[in-house]
Formats: structure tokens, C-alpha cells, sequence
């Protein structure tokens, strides 16, 4: 890249002279070389998922999650400096904790985006701190139970200005992806880390924005996805963790869980049967090759 | 010459998205002296070796006890880790202060991983330039957990930390399927047999510069609650050090010989 030696790249919050913050571009990078999380967003529940590099065979397996529970409701799961992640799931939490303790009633999904969002950019305004190096997905579930507040709209007479939208629901699911500079948007399906570009693609084969999707699959789907991202890194072992929340009737009563052994071993086997069905494809037509010459 | 500008401190990232103050933090881990660390579903065990300065100085201290039920080992500057051991020491009297009860261990590991952490975002300060190696034991049972300058804590079945540790490693390695059915002795011998493979060949393990630190789960027949985390010194060592000299063991010899060819 060019910017290396003009100077405007050694330090935190200065802007370079087209106005860009290059030490936020390079926390980035260190982004790029984390294992893959992904999050889907279904009909009925979200789904997190990440790929976790076994870096030893020393280590403890099944243990060290990489997937936090920030609020019963809420999980994260982040690519990049894992003890980065660490501090942005500590954060998350307070403020969790503190929106409660304020307003008697769990975060909103998108309240909590909002205030990492502000915190990661906090950490963008100053030379004496650096930016967080990860890219952060918040997935959680919404009550629907409506609780009213004075002069909000929708709660207002049933018709006329301000009325109540016929069959509107609040709350639901909810998934946002949060990177170093602090913006964060809201998704169907979120991927980062170094598999990203191959989870996006199929994500986007998903139709996720029809709303049709249920968790169940959600679940499937996104297992294959990790297992298809990692194979572009398959000289490393890794282990899959999953975690979901659905809504208040699904199999989680809307809190945020790991997904049980025995549908994670179920959607494990189909994504392994996916991968080698592909590579069964191959063979056989590299096998109708030899058998026609 | 060639200047890297981007390791002056720790909260530069270098164009490649890599903190080259915290990968030096861990280079001074490497200058330590080695120290393993194994777990059974019994127990939890540490074996250091010691460095004199020079030869009519006394051995540095590698072990610390932290609490009853938890004790750390040390590779790197000894002074980081006696402020983070400071540190977990309060940290377990404020449990049981407040709560009435020993402090889990992923608690504790946490808690000084979220203090290295912020010794590698925050300027003014230098990340801690030890790694540790924490045993103990808690309501979930044994465990082992690896601690490293970048604030990276993992938890491990057996671990090798410090200078020449990848010897170390290679036989925790080969052996990591029988650590968990393992008997208390029989752990010690693992980790001191793993001690020796990174030993310089004019060093031998001796009752002056090998520690042991034991915890375990409780023997119920006696009806204690967990086996108190202990360290072993000096005379205390003898038995285990004996049990793996090369004179003693012939057929670890010959198994050793065979893997070489």
C-alpha cells in the first residue's frame, strides 16, 4: 500500500490526507486472519456459528468458547485478536447489565449494536489507544410482548395519525455486524474472518431475506457453511461451535444457548456429507475421464 | 538498515495487522526457563526447572502458590508475575470474603487475561512480559490454563512454556491420550520425563533446580474437600527425580533410542 512511510499510518486517529484513518485498515487486517464466525438470521431464532482453528493438540477439547452469552437473550461471537474479543464481550455485558438496571426490561438487539458501535469508534479517536482488531456479530431475540410507552407510535388509537399497524409485530431476531471502525449494520446473514468471502457467497444463496428459513436449517446451513469456508485452510484441524436463540415458543424460549449435542453431531454429519458429495462429484468424473481414455 | 516503525509501543498495528511490542512480550517468555504443566481427571500438576545466576547463587523461585486450591508457574520476568499473582491472590480472598468460596478457575484466568489485554490497547504501559501456567482446581474439577503476554488464555490438557519448551511440547504430545486416566505419581513422572527432553546436554535434572506443584481433586475416603495445592522443593523432589534417571529406567532408555533412529 502506499500509505506506508508517508507517516500518516503510525498513528491512532489522524487522518491521512484523503481522509482516511489507516491504523483502523490495518486493525482490519488483523481481522482477515481469524477463524471464520458467521451468523444467520431465520424465521423463527438466530444462529452463530464459528470455525475454531486447533492450534494444538494440547489443547483442551470442547473447551475455550469463542462464543460469549452477553445477556440471556444475546450472544457475540467475534474473528480477529481473541483477547480483543474478550474485551468487547466484557463491554457488552456492562452494558447490558446497565441498560437494565436502567430501564427494568433486557437490551434490545439493536440498542446493544448501537452502543458497541460507539464504543469500538471511541477506541478510533485517539493516539493513546489502538482500535479493536476484530470484527464483533451481535445475534439476539427481542421480546414481541408489547409494553407500551406514552406517546409511542403504534400506540396510539387504532386509527388516525400515530395508529396501530394492522398485524405489526415488535421485536423478533436480530444480527449486526460491528467492524473496528465502530460502523455496524444489520443483517440476514453476517460472515468475517478468513473464510468470509466463501461464507458470503453462501449465504447469499439462502434467499434469507424472504423470511422463510427456519432455525432448524438455520442450524444445518450454517454448520455447512463453516465446514465449506474451512476448506480453504484444511492443513489446520478445527472444531465447530454453534450457538442459537429462538423465539419464546422454540426450543430455547427465547434465551441464548449452545446448540445440543445431539443436533450439532446431526448438522456436523450433514455438512461433512455436503463436502464430500462435492468431492465425490469430482472423483467420479475424474473418473469417467480414465475410463474413457 | 531496514527500521521497523511500527515497534515502538503496543498500540501500533503494523500494515500486516500484527502488534510487534506484544510478539516481543512473548520473545522474554522464551528466555524463561521451561515449565510444564499436565492434567488428569484427578489432578493437576506443574514441574519447573530452576536457574542459578551464577554458581553460589541460590535458584529462582518458578512456582507460586496463589490459594488452597490454585498455584501458577512462571516463564519469563519474574517481577510481572509476581504483581499478577499479587493480584489473583486478592482476587481469591475477595471470593471468598464475599461469596464464601474458592474462585473458579476460568474466573480467575479471565480476570488477568482482561489485564494483559488492556496493557496492549491502552499507551503508557508495556504488555506483561511473562507467561504463566495455571493449575488448580475447582467445583468442575482439574484444570490447566495457559496464559500468555497478549492476554491469550487458553486451557490445555499439558502445556510446555519457555526456553528449548518445543522438546518439551513434541513428548506432552505423544503422550497427551494417557494424561487423563494418569495417577498422581504417574503425572509427575509425565511431566518431569517431559522436563528432561529440553535439558541442555550438561544439564540433568537435580533436587536444586527442579520444582513440583501438585493439586487435586479430594480423596473422599479421608473425607477432604480437595488435595491443598502444594509445592514440592529441595529433598521433597528426590523420589520422582530418581524414578526418571537414566540409570533407574532402562527401558525408557531403549524407547527413547528407538525414536531417535
Amino acid at each position: 500500500m502506499t500509505s506506508i512511510g508517508t507517516g500518516y499510518d503510525l498513528t491512532n486517529s489522524v487522518f491521512s490526507p484523503d481522509g482516511r484513518n489507516f491504523q483502523v485498515e490495518y486493525a482490519v487486517k488483523a481481522v482477515e486472519n481469524g477463524g471464520t464466525s458467521i451468523g444467520i438470521k431465520c424465521k423463527d431464532g438466530v444462529v452463530l456459528a464459528v470455525e475454531k482453528i486447533i492450534t494444538s493438540k494440547l489443547l483442551k477439547p470442547g473447551a475455550n468458547n469463542r462464543i460469549a452469552t452477553v445477556d440471556r437473550h444475546i450472544g457475540t461471537v467475534s474473528s480477529g485478536l481473541i483477547p480483543d474479543g474478550r474485551h468487547f464481550e466484557q463491554r457488552a455485558r456492562e452494558e447490558a447489565s446497565s441498560w437494565r438496571q436502567i430501564y427494568k426490561s433486557p437490551i434490545s438487539t439493536a440498542d446493544l449494536a448501537n452502543r458497541m458501535g460507539q464504543y469500538l469508534q471511541l477506541y478510533t479517536l485517539y493516539s493513546s489507544v489502538r482500535p479493536f482488531g476484530i470484527t464483533a456479530i451481535i445475534a439476539g431475540w427481542d421480546s414481541e410482548s408489547e409494553i407500551p410507552v406514552d406517546s409511542e407510535v403504534g400506540s396510539g388509537p387504532e386509527i388516525g395519525s400515530g395508529g396501530k399497524a394492522e398485524g405489526k409485530t415488535y421485536g423478533g431476531p436480530g444480527l449486526f455486524m460491528i467492524e473496528p471502525s465502530g460502523s455496524y449494520w444489520g443483517y440476514y446473514g453476517a460472515a468475517t474472518g478468513k473464510g468470509r468471502q466463501t461464507a458470503k457467497a453462501e449465504l447469499e444463496k439462502l434467499d434469507l431475506a424472504s423470511g422463510t428459513l427456519s432455525l432448524l436449517d438455520g442450524v444445518n446451513e450454517a454448520a455447512k457453511i463453516i465446514y465449506l469456508a474451512h476448506a480453504d485452510n484444511k492443513d489446520k484441524e478445527f472444531e465447530l461451535e454453534m450457538t442459537w436463540i429462538s423465539s419464546l415458543n422454540g426450543p430455547t424460549k427465547g434465551r441464548h444457548e449452545h446448540v445440543p449435542k445431539d443436533i450439532l453431531d446431526e448438522a456436523e454429519r450433514l455438512a461433512k456429507g455436503a463436502l464430500d458429495g462435492e468431492d465425490d462429484d469430482d472423483d467420479s468424473k475424474s473418473e469417467d475421464v480414465k475410463m474413457e481414455g | 538498515m531496514f527500521r521497523n516503525n511500527y515497534d515502538n509501543d503496543s498500540v501500533t498495528f503494523s500494515p500486516q495487522g500484527r502488534i510487534f511490542q506484544v510478539e516481543y512480550a512473548s520473545e522474554a517468555v522464551k528466555q524463561g526457563s521451561v515449565v510444564v504443566g499436565i492434567v488428569s481427571k484427578t489432578h493437576a500438576i506443574l514441574v519447573v526447572l530452576k536457574r542459578n545466576a551464577e554458581e553460589l547463587s541460590s535458584y529462582q523461585k518458578k512456582i507460586i502458590a496463589i490459594d488452597e486450591h490454585l498455584g501458577i508457574a512462571l516463564a519469563g520476568l519474574a517481577s510481572d508475575a509476581r504483581v499478577l499473582s499479587n493480584f489473583m491472590r486478592s482476587q481469591c480472598s475477595a471470593s471468598r470474603l464475599t461469596f464464601g468460596r474458592a474462585i473458579p478457575l476460568s474466573r480467575i484466568v479471565s480476570s488477568i487475561s482482561g489485564r494483559a489485554q488492556s496493557n496492549t490497547q491502552n499507551y503508557g504501559r508495556r504488555p506483561y512480559g511473562v507467561g504463566l501456567l495455571i493449575v488448580g482446581v475447582d467445583d468442575s474439577g482439574p484444570h490447566l490454563f495457559e496464559f500468555q503476554p497478549s492476554g491469550m488464555t487458553q486451557e490445555m490438557i499439558a502445556c510446555a512454556i519457555g526456553a528449548r519448551s518445543q522438546m518439551a511440547r513434541t513428548y506432552l504430545e505423544r503422550n497427551v491420550e494417557r494424561f487423563a486416566n494418569c495417577s498422581r505419581e504417574e503425572l509427575v513422572k509425565h511431566g518431569l520425563q517431559a522436563l528432561k527432553e529440553s535439558l541442555t546436554q550438561d544439564k540433568e535434572l537435580a533436587i536444586e533446580n527442579t520444582s513440583v506443584g501438585i493439586v487435586g481433586i479430594g480423596n473422599s475416603l479421608k473425607g477432604s474437600k480437595i488435595e491443598v495445592f502444594k509445592l514440592y522443593d529441595g529433598i521433597e523432589v528426590k523420589q520422582w527425580i530418581d524414578l526418571v534417571s537414566d540409570k533407574s529406567n532402562i527401558s525408557e532408555a531403549v524407547e527413547s533410542m528407538e525414536v531417535d533412529s
